[in-house]
């Protein structure tokens, strides 16, 4: 075993297979928070390759035999993860498993496999092969998108008969439960992931994917921790190797060395110590030693996890993306809106939920709804503009949020507002939604109507929105992109975009302000209020509301604790003077990095820079 | 042989759920039921078939059934199409 710390480019191809057992050091991006070590359990994309073969009559039978077979393994398969993800995900997104049981059980597609293999003298699975790529080709053709994306949904079907035909490779049922293993993939598919059982998966790593990826979002929901965008990890390391797994760093060790296991350990400790502290601290009140209260909120992306927003110490949810309930197929009806929003809601009852209208485009591209080559996409056809001019779509979420609002605690913010017409708009069709649901019968809970601050135009119209707003939230990650003109998707300007650059905290600063004249509160939903800098400037700047991800609520809380308002204040008043961003940073770090580091969360907020 | 044209009235046509809504009905069905769409046939207790045909809202779509259950059968077909699928109405 050598010991010496090579990266991927290092590693000659041959020599890659000569040391059976070199230790592999690689950082990617940090996609779940926590530490594992375990084996590796490699979940390998097969290819399959398919033979054709003419068969006796003798082995007729045998085939007949394989791929029934194959069809009802696969059918348990599905239902499984139908099930599972009916009870993890708390909306009808299983619909799509209930199609593959009945394509499944399709006449067309199982006598046409049958019969290759009767008539036409055909191994399984080459019938099954030349069936369903015919059925694949046929449904690529179709001039309608929507059925066009069935296409994939029968490729799926198509591997999963294939490796259900194979009999090879160990199946995720076949780990026990009781050690869990790193499951190590070149890309992993959610409903893989739907499918593990409590205990066996310890870890994820992961060649594709970033901080935001479904699977991320997933894992962090599951809190198994997790690193992804290791490039071509995947290829590297085999089965049953040890693997430490830093969700907290994103790092992945492969055939650790003693000192390497030495430091998992330690890390691994203070994780679990910090952990345990923070979680005492979750009935305590975010509040400045000064007294100041800050609410703590917390961005969730399933329904879900609202179950467990509260045992981490938030009173109540900042932000609900609603368009991960528009991540598939079809668009959800009504009905099944109103179902996820309604979990939400009343889990919740009494604390507050804000819930984002639909905020498609930009990079969240909605199938059947976004358009699909725009030159800018972020200043494209995206967010309100969509619902605007899509009113049908706009009015179906509204009418679900209105009668999913039975304990009143909705807050509905409206993203991407450039202007005063587009907040009238908006709002005079939740007034017409509203009257229509109660001529209708139903009883409508009067509901808040906030504005999400993340275009300059807002900032510099904000004394007119505060008037005919109810709340402010700021998306700092678009505030922050359009206001320096910096795409945070570019990786050449990557260093420019600033959270701390004047230009912004003056934004923030205007916005704050103006909501309090008119004495409306200010949230901020975006990453920085779990960055323990930021929240400083945040406190310091006036905000009312931090939302996060649920994990970061303690450690923000704690930060919180620890400080005067007066003093964060004089900070920001004397910040807002600076030239740029450099200068702020390093009059931060200066002032505050001992008493972050002295707080001990440093497996929940990242490293602190320098 | 019964042979009835019903009209598709929910929004979104025919895609994967109302495709296998009519499956439901079709295919534990004694009768054969094929689904004729603009001229295109398809054995209309195949999923993959009917959502192949890919049909829109507005169109007209000819079922001929033929079986001792057939008037069951259409019976169904007709109050699922008349519901719009438990979809909204386009």
């Amino acid at each position: 075993m050598t010991t010496s710390t090579r990266k991927l480019a290092d590693l000659p191809q041959e020599n890659r297979n000569l040391e059976e057992k070199s230790r592999i050091v690689l950082v990617g991006v940090p996609a779940s928070p926590g530490f594992a070590m375990g084996k590796v359990f490699p979940v390998v994309n097969r290819e399959v390759t398919v033979v054709e073969e003419t068969i006796p009559e003798s082995r007729i039978t045998t085939e007949e035999q394989l791929f029934l077979k194959a069809v009802s393994r696969t059918a348990k398969e599905v239902a499984q993860i139908k099930e599972i993800s009916e009870s993890r995900t708390g909306l009808r997104d299983s619909l799509i498993f209930a199609t593959h049981l009945m394509i499944l059980q399709d006449p067309g597609l199982v006598n046409g496999v049958l019969d290759k293999i009767k008539q036409e003298r055909k191994n399984a699975r080459w019938a099954m092969h030349l069936v369903l790529s015919e059925y694949i080709d046929k449904f690529e053709k179709i001039d309608s998108p929507a059925m066009r994306d069935k296409a994939a949904d029968l490729r799926d079907l198509y591997n999963r008969l294939m490796v259900a035909m194979e009999d090879s490779g160990p199946a995720l049922e076949e780990v026990s439960s009781s050690n869990g293993v790193v499951l190590v993939a070149h890309e992993l598919v959610p409903s893989l992931l739907m499918a593990v059982k409590p205990g066996q998966v310890a870890a994820i790593a992961m060649d594709t994917g970033g901080r935001t990826s479904h699977v991320a979002i997933l894992a962090r929901s599951l809190q198994i921790p997790a690193v992804s965008g290791l490039k071509n990890f995947a290829g590297l390391v085999k089965a049953d190797e040890t693997i430490i797994v830093d969700g907290s760093g994103g790092m992945v060790v492969v055939n650790p060395n003693e000192e390497d296991i030495r430091g998992f350990h330690e890390r691994q400790e203070v994780f679990e110590r910090q952990r345990r502290e923070l979680y005492t601290m979750r009935r305590l009140e975010p509040m400045t030693r000064d007294g100041k209260y800050i609410t703590l909120h917390a961005n969730i992306e399933l329904p879900s996890e609202s179950e467990k927003v509260t045992d981490f110490g938030a009173t109540g949810i900042g932000l609900y993306r609603s368009e991960f309930l528009f991540f598939r197929k079809d668009a959800p009806t009504e009905e099944e809106q109103r179902d996820a929003y309604k979990q939400i809601l009343e889990t919740m009852a009494p604390c507050p939920v804000t819930i984002r209208t639909l905020d498609a485009g930009g990079d969240k591209l909605v199938s059947g709804i976004s358009a699909s080559n725009e030159a800018n996409p972020f200043m494209g056809w995206r967010s309100i503009r969509v619902c605007l001019d899509r009113e049908d779509i706009f009015c179906t979420q509204l009418r679900a949020l209105l009668l999913a609002n039975t304990q009143g605690n909705l807050r509905i913010l409206l993203p991407m507002i450039s202007g005063l017409a587009e907040l009238r708009r908006a709002k005079a069709c939740i007034a017409r939604c509203r009257e229509e649901l109660m001529a209708e019968g139903h009883e409508c809970a009067e509901v808040k109507v906030g504005v999400m601050i993340e275009v300059p135009a807002a900032v510099m119209l904000v004394d007119l929105l505060a008037k005919e707003a109810d709340f402010f939230s700021i998306g700092t990650n678009d505030l922050i992109q359009f206001t320096l003109a910096v795409d945070r998707t570019n990786e050449l300007i990557t260093d420019m975009f600033q959270p701390h650059h004047p230009a912004v905290l003056n934004m923030i600063n205007q916005t704050v302000m103006a909501a309090h004249r008119e004495g409306i509160p200010v949230a901020v939903c975006g990453e920085m209020s779990a960055d323990p800098m930021s929240v400083l400037l945040l406190v310091g700047l006036g905000i009312d509301e931090l939302s996060m991800t649920p994990w970061s609520v303690m450690a923000t809380k704690k930060i919180i604790r620890s400080i005067n308002f007066e003093d964060v204040r004089e900070t920001v008043l004397n910040v807002l003077q600076m030239d740029d961003a450099e200068s702020v940073n390093s009059y931060l770090h200066k002032k505050y990095a001992q008493t972050i580091r002295n707080l001990g969360i440093s497996s929940f907020v990242g490293q602190l820079d320098k | 042989m019964i042979v009835k044209v019903l009209k598709v009235t929910n929004k979104l046509g025919v895609h994967a759920r109302p495709a296998g809504m009519i499956v439901d009905i079709t295919g534990p069905a004694k009768s054969d039921v094929v689904i004729d769409f603009e001229g295109a046939k398809a054995n209309a207790k195949s999923i993959l078939n009917v959502m192949m045909l890919a049909i829109p809202m507005g169109s007209e779509v000819k079922f001929e059934v033929d079986g001792e259950d057939e008037e069951l059968v259409v019976q169904k077909l007709e109050q699922l199409f008349h519901d719009n699928f438990n979809e909204e109405a386009g």
